[in-house]
């Protein structure tokens, strides 16, 4: 349709010059009036010719009260269309979390909504696209979180240049935005899946070996790290008053199990990927054991907790040239 | 969450009931106006919606809402013959309101209503304007915009104090720019295109022709007929007389107004006092206009006099008028009456009323002079034992031999009609006047108040050399009725409508009260027109106001206005007075954001020391030692405080100060 496709077009250039203008943001950003859009909305121009409608009504029947009334009418438009632009202004808003996914789910992004005055701000609407988006109230001198979710379809990147809030409060004659410029990121796995077994090294000794960590020696400490299983921390050092550590061992990446892209011969590209990223996840939850992988162009050497984890499902995220996601989100 | 297109939205049965309440509302001030069958059809919508909407269910079947809406409107086309017009359109828009609400399900028709509704509010105050409806549909308009509110958020407070209270905010911010828009729009003098004329107000009042009892019937009613404000002197009660029609046809039975007008106005010449006044109709369904006495000028563009000096206007007085005048007290005609009009003003009718006739011709014998005889038929209603009443017998077909010689009971009309018969039977030129006479002053606001009850009739005969010498013979059989007015020239049983309402006497003050009240608003409000604005802009010491200069006073008036409301709206926002310790954070903050490495909002103190500490190593020792010290004082055990900041507080709001950290790189 061309009315909307000259909508879509405006849009574009509106914020390809809201990017220009304001260039990137440094999170948080508090909104300040100078990026804070208003247009009214569809119901609000029917309003505005309701308005006219009103006045000619009441200058055709010389009625001063009908006038008044008309004059009422388009008062409250604007001061509804300030509390709109209002109920942006001076909120502060920064991401907290951008969360990985796998194909075919969600990837979140949290962010925090501050609202450092004394009114309510109610219905916030968060935007990072179409079918992305999420709505808060924060109360006055408050602070809210909000999870947006994006379905993925694809593998890759999932990038975001710019997120949008935006507000149709008090009555939905106005709608008030605002570009943020802060660029969004999640990696999107392959979607976990398939039923080889890892290689066969790994397929030999395949009992899990878990009590096999206590035989091993022990080598010093090592500052904590998210994932790291509870035996091995070091609750004595905690206990002292001292940072979190955790004992290291020397033999747990003795006998590492590789997850091979050159042991899943017949599969295509996805397929491959996939029953990587199962193996990933298997290794981190059942196993516990030292895993290493290896596709082509990327080597990650044996190791084993959250991080390695999100090392190797990023990898397998970013396999080959494949374009990443579209990343303009669209109204 | 994922949210569906806010217009696509499905409509909560709470939010359903808000907007039948409104609508209810809204319809409840055209109540009186619209057909029954309309309003009982959208109440039946409304209650079928409700109930489907009870039940989880949507608007009924698309071919039974198409059915309704056609056959309703179907109908009203044949009630109205129209859809055009105010009272047409209106209907139509209620009628759309009820039919929108049985398919009501998206946003999108809630918004439609919304929006008849207001619309539904103007149409109220087009009809009428009293200060009440005025704020009853304020009031309504309120809800209206509450109930939008709580279609626009998407999770409404329960309970309806909090949207209004919300909503009334908004309503009492946009006040202030409604006052100046309404004092400084301009306004235009005519409408901007004819309207169909709608007759508007009451329809009882004097009519072109007077039968016996016609006038008693009248005295009945309590409407106010017009008012009159005296700008200098008042007319003594004897010279009250506001001049109505003038009827010079008799059947015998019925006198009436003669249509063509066969003369010019004969020239008068006015004498005697003048009285300059503000004359403010009520509207009736005819053209002429109550003006004192003699009338010789007038501010109201296309009336005129007629021959017989009735001030009248060319359409119906279908609006309330505001007419300044000029009466005086005496006028005088020295030419000679043409004798057209003698031969109309003399007729009567053969073979009618011979028993009068015969009185009047055997009176004249010892009258020869005319004026002579008039004051032997006023002697003659004086000493014939004649009663002044508001319950006359009916009479038959001569009505003035019947009155004369049989019942001789009579109100005004009855005596001013046998009056004009005597003195036509003895040649002399007479007609009967109707108008109304007396008035009640209204202490409060200085005016007098001329009722339907204050009807009455009177004569003019025509004396050689003097013109037309106004005659009244009520005044020789109850002379109170013309010095004190209908009430206390009655017997004492007559029962007055509303007589008990004047013979309470804080209830008649009551009445005059909010009648001034009344007349202080229409003067004000309603009647505010270009020349209150240029009164207006004289008072802004704006001389020599014009459209121009009006037009520059509302862009001014406007950007005062706008720059209130968004003074206003910010300093709602406005955060309370904080703790000195918090404050002394934030500064904390706000100088580490400006050397690059500002608080993310979900950092706490501590995390953020350790952050800053990673990329700034040398100013982690004081961050730390500050960041720790913040989270004790804050979040330790605080002692509720009753003074100023504490000791430990001070220590650190001073750290802070000393707290002096430098962007690592100069800026280049």
């Amino acid at each position: 349709m061309p009315v909307s496709t000259w909508r879509q077009t405006a849009i574009t250039r509106l914020r390809a010059w809201a990017a220009r203008r304001h260039g990137q943001d440094a999170l948080p950003v508090t909104i300040d009036r100078r990026r804070i859009y208003i247009l009214p909305t569809r119901f609000g121009l029917m309003l505005a010719a309701l308005v006219v409608a009103m006045l000619i009504a009441g200058l055709n029947y010389n009625s001063n009260l009908g006038l008044a009334f008309a004059f009422l009418m388009a008062s409250l438009a604007l001061v509804a269309m300030h509390h709109c632009h209002r109920n942006l202004l001076g909120l502060s808003v920064d991401v907290n979390l951008e969360a990985d996914a796998f194909v075919g789910e969600d990837a979140a992004f949290e962010f925090t909504l501050r609202n450092p005055s004394a009114v309510d701000r109610r219905d916030i609407e968060i935007r990072l696209a179409a079918d992305a988006e999420a709505l808060k109230s924060v109360g006055a001198n408050g602070d809210e979180r909000v999870t947006v979710e994006v379905a993925v379809v694809r593998r890759g990147v999932l990038r975001f240049s710019q997120f949008e809030l935006r507000t149709r409060y008090p009555f939905g004659w106005f709608r008030a935005w605002t570009y943020v410029q802060g660029s969004l990121s999640a990696f999107v796995a392959p979607r976990p899946r398939g039923d080889r077994r890892p290689s066969a090294a790994a397929a030999e000794g395949g009992v899990p070996r878990s009590e096999a960590h206590g035989d091993e020696e022990f080598a010093g400490l090592r500052p904590y790290a998210p994932g790291v299983p509870l035996k091995h921390m070091a609750w004595k050092v905690l206990a002292r008053g001292g940072d979190a550590a955790v004992r290291g061992y020397t033999g747990l990446a003795a006998q590492p199990d590789w997850l091979e892209w050159s042991a899943l011969e017949g599969l295509d590209t996805e397929a491959r990927l996939s029953q990587l990223c199962r193996w990933v996840l298997a290794n981190e939850a059942g196993y516990r054991r030292a895993y290493g992988l290896r596709i082509p162009g990327v080597e990650i050497s044996p190791g084993w907790g959250a991080a390695h984890r999100v090392r190797c499902l990023r990898a397998l995220a970013l396999y080959s040239a494949e374009p990443a996601m579209p990343v303009e989100p669209q109204r | 969450m994922k949210l569906a297109a806010a217009s696509a939205t499905k409509v909560t049965y709470d939010q359903l009931q808000w907007l039948c309440a409104c609508l209810a509302l809204a319809l409840l001030a055209h109540v009186a106006a619209l057909p029954i069958w309309l309003i009982l059809t959208v109440c039946a919508a409304a209650a079928i919606r409700l109930g489907l909407a009870a039940r989880g269910r949507g608007a009924p079947a698309r071919g039974i809402r198409l059915g309704i809406a056609a056959v309703s409107i179907a109908l009203l086309f044949v009630q109205y013959h129209t859809f055009n017009g105010l009272a047409a359109g209106t209907a139509l828009l209620s009628l759309m309101a009820g039919l929108k609400l049985l398919e009501l399900q998206s946003h999108r028709d809630f918004h439609v209503i919304i929006l008849i509704i207001y619309f539904l509010n103007l149409a109220a105050l087009l009809h009428s304007e009293s200060f009440w409806l005025l704020g009853y549909l304020i009031a309504v308009s309120w809800l209206t915009s509450a109930t939008l509110m709580r279609l626009t958020i998407s999770t409404p407070p329960p309970g309806w104090r909090p949207s209004m209270r919300r909503a009334g905010r908004v309503l009492a911010q946009a006040l202030p720019l409604t006052l100046i828009l309404w004092l400084f729009f301009p306004r235009f003098d005519g409408p901007l295109w004819r309207l169909p004329q709608e007759s508007q107000g009451a329809e009882s009042g004097l009519s072109d022709s007077m039968s016996p009892g016609d006038i008693s019937n009248l005295a009945q009613s309590d409407d106010i007929a017009f008012r009159v404000h005296y700008l200098d002197a008042t007319p003594p009660p004897p010279q009250r007389y506001y001049r109505g029609p003038v009827l010079h046809d008799f059947d015998g039975h019925t006198w009436r107004r003669t249509h063509s007008d066969p003369t010019p106005v004969p020239p008068l010449v006015p004498s005697g006092i003048a009285y300059r006044y503000t004359l403010s109709l009520e509207p009736h369904p005819h053209n002429w206009l109550f003006a004192l006495d003699w009338p010789t000028r007038w501010d109201l563009p296309g009336a005129m006099l007629t021959s017989d000096y009735t001030l009248v206007q060319p359409a119906p007085v279908s609006r309330p008028a505001d007419i300044l005048a000029v009466s005086y007290s005496q006028m005088r005609t020295s030419d000679a009456l043409n004798p057209a009009m003698r031969r109309r003003d003399t007729r009567l009718p053969p073979g009618r009323n011979p028993r009068s006739i015969l009185l009047s011709q055997q009176l004249r014998g010892s009258h020869p002079d005319d004026m002579d005889f008039a004051r032997a038929v006023l002697e003659l209603f004086h000493e014939q034992p004649f009663f002044y009443t508001l319950k006359p017998p009916p009479l038959a077909e001569d009505s003035v031999d019947a009155f004369l010689f049989d019942s001789r009971r009579g109100f005004c009309g009855h005596y001013a009609s046998a009056f004009a018969t005597l003195m036509r039977a003895a040649g002399i030129p007479a007609r009967v006047v109707t108008g109304y006479q007396g008035g009640t002053f209204n202490r409060y606001a200085g005016y007098w108040i001329l009722r339907q009850s204050d009807a009455h009739a009177w004569d003019e005969i025509w004396i050689e050399g003097r013109g037309w010498v106004r005659i009244d013979p009520t005044s020789a059989i109850a002379p109170e009725r013309v010095e004190r007015g209908l009430n206390d020239a009655l017997v004492a049983d007559e029962a007055l409508a509303g007589r008990w309402q004047r013979h309470s006497p804080w209830i008649a003050d009551l009445r005059l009260r909010v009648d001034a009240l009344g007349q202080q608003w229409r003067r004000s409000i309603l009647q505010f027109d270009q020349k209150s604005q240029d009164n207006l802009l004289l008072i802004l010491h704006i001389s020599e106001p014009d459209g121009q200069k009006l037009v520059m006073v509302l862009a001014v008036g406007l950007g005062l206005a706008l720059s209130w409301l968004t003074w206003q709206v910010r300093r709602e926002m406005r955060p309370p007075v904080k703790d000195p310790l918090v404050r002394a954070y934030g500064r904390l903050c706000r100088k580490l954001a400006n050397i690059g490495v500002p608080r993310r909002l979900h950092e706490g103190a501590e995390a953020y020391a350790e952050r800053v500490a990673e990329l700034r190593p040398d100013l982690a020792t004081a961050l730390t030692a500050l960041c720790r010290r913040y989270t004790e004082l804050r979040y330790g055990s605080r002692r509720a405080r009753a003074g100023g900041p504490s000791r430990a507080e001070l220590a650190f709001i001073s750290g802070v100060r000393a707290f002096r950290p430098h962007a690592l790189k100069p800026k280049i």
